[in-house]
């Protein structure tokens, strides 16, 4: 499985409606309680200019964040905690409780690991779309050489 | 100046909205409304440029704002920005490296072979300005055409995520100024936060800059490279690419993952001199980032970095090196905002300009009457 550092991007890749009924059918059965207040707002993304290496800010993006504790039927205790580039509490909830399903390993996991799958499988096929591009318009200056010229 | 609160106009100004938002709609069954994806990928550029100029990196806001806006940039950048005005600061990012950039464009025009090879990604510095009439009646089926073709057609690519720097070889040759350790250190400058009042460190301009109206900064720019200035740029670096945002995992603590943002970066190589620590002479550079897929804002912006580090080191010798002058100068929603502020009632104001030119005129004329 990849690592948890990857776990909410790779999921966020996937249309949110299956994040979230996932979500919703673990909360018809367990308790979920909030770590932290869900919060809603902004980050500043801090950049070091390659140039001469000093930091500044780019700009700011959307941030939603939860950190929530799950107990399940049986009394297992389990901690969850999502950050996502957006406005909505509701989904960075429903990802912080993939988040502890996963990390815990609380029945069910094995429904969050095969979206956590099919996340992945989504971001390497974006991966490999990029990498498509590159390699299409790569240049190949041996051409110039072959025919003697020179590029400017 | 003078102002006066005035009333009446409250049907007029509502009946603005109806409209304007008729004229977005008047293709009435024929039309179809635009949808925010469409936006985002088929306006990509435009779209950028929102967000950019916005501040904030929310593609499908921009979209809306793009839409709300019909497709005026200003106005749509100002409600971006607006949006984002009503939003609480959570957090920062710890200082991320664009190294990690995964890329989908990159060119030098420094160096014909670079680490990793040039990559011309998606551009149209190559194609001809004509039109292309057969997008005028382009189908559906046709549009899906072409996107399965082109992916199917796309040779397999054995590359790696990222790429190193070219700066990184001219660095290891002692050719350019070793980084300043102390202004590393230093905490950036929160142009959301606060005021510029000159002067400015660095990271301010490199801010307020990032978020600059596109045509502002490239008019600065153009007039250091036409003359009122001599930079010299050589782009040692162009890049397009997905910058992966990384937080810290509120349970582990681990950097993770929380989205990526698109961007343009761009480092250029201006005329050398002694480098004030250094016995020997050093090329200088030039800094250009901001958000989306944008070269000429990016290029603009580094010549410009390069033209301020020469006006705050020796004193501005021409407006591109001033950094009042470009700062407060660049940014589209304060410069739209005073621009338009002329189309609102000046009543008094006016009133008093006649009467004084009235009082002027009376004056001249009792004088030739002697």
């Amino acid at each position: 499985m990849v690592e948890r550092s990857q776990w909410c991007s790779a999921l966020q890749a996937l249309p949110e409606e299956q994040i979230l009924s996932l979500a919703k059918e673990m909360l018809s059965v367990w308790q979920v309680r909030p770590k932290v207040i869900p919060q809603a707002g902004l980050g500043m993304l801090k950049l070091h200019d390659s140039a001469l290496c000093e930091p500044f800010y780019l700009g700011e993006f959307p941030l939603a964040s939860a950190w929530i504790e799950v107990e399940t039927a049986d009394g297992t205790l389990a901690e969850g905690a999502a950050q996502i580039m957006s406005a909505r509490t509701e989904l960075a909830e429903a990802l912080a409780l993939c988040d502890a399903v996963l990390a815990a390993r609380l029945p069910g996991w094995q429904q969050v690991a095969e979206l956590l799958a099919a996340g992945v499988a989504i971001r390497a096929r974006i991966a490999t779309e990029r990498k498509r591009i590159l390699s299409s318009t790569q240049v190949d200056f041996s051409l110039l050489d072959d025919v003697g010229g020179e590029d400017a | 100046m003078g102002y006066v609160a005035i009333k009446g106009g409250g049907r007029a100004i509502a009946g603005t909205k109806g409209v304007f938002d008729h004229l977005r709609t008047r293709q009435g069954e024929a039309g179809t409304p635009l949808d925010t994806d469409t936006i985002e990928q088929q306006l990509r550029l435009l779209h950028g440029r929102v967000i950019s100029e916005g501040g904030v990196y929310a593609p499908q806001l921009a979209s809306l704002a793009l839409k709300q806006a019909q497709g005026d940039t200003l106005e749509a950048a100002f409600i971006l920005r607006a949006y984002r005005s009503t939003q609480p600061r959570l957090t920062e990012t710890p200082l991320l490296d664009t190294t990690k950039m995964r890329l989908t464009r990159r060119i030098s025009a420094a160096f014909k072979d670079i680490p990793g090879g040039q990559m011309l990604g998606a551009t149209t510095d190559y194609h001809l300005r004509m039109l292309r009439m057969e997008l005028l009646k382009e189908s559906s089926e046709e549009f899906r055409r072409i996107s399965r073709d082109w992916f199917s057609s796309a040779p397999e690519a054995d590359l790696p995520d990222s790429f190193p720097k070219v700066l990184d070889g001219l660095r290891q040759q002692g050719l350019l100024p070793q980084p300043d350790a102390a202004a590393a250190e230093r905490e950036p400058f929160d142009i959301t936060r606060e005021p510029l009042i000159f002067p400015v460190p660095r990271s301010a301009a490199l801010a307020t800059m990032a978020r600059a109206e596109q045509g502002s900064l490239l008019a600065i720019a153009y007039s250091n490279m036409r003359g009122y200035g001599d930079v010299h740029p050589t782009v040692a670096e162009l890049r397009v690419g997905y910058l992966p945002v990384l937080l810290p995992h509120p349970i582990t603590g681990e950097l993770t993952e929380v989205g990526e943002v698109e961007m343009t970066e761009c480092e250029v190589i201006a005329m050398y001199e002694d480098d004030a620590d250094q016995s020997k002479a050093v090329f200088t550079l030039g800094y250009g980032a901001c958000y989306g897929h944008n070269e000429v804002k990016a290029i603009s912006m580094a010549i410009l970095d390069r033209a301020l580090q020469a006006g705050m080191k020796s004193g501005p010798r021409n407006p591109s090196e001033d950094p009042e002058f470009v700062l407060l100068h660049v940014d589209g929603i304060d410069s739209m905002g005073f621009c338009t502020h002329y189309k609102m009632p000046h009543y008094v104001t006016f009133q008093s300009d006649m009467d004084r030119l009235r009082t002027t005129r009376q004056k001249q004329t009792d004088k030739e009457q002697g």
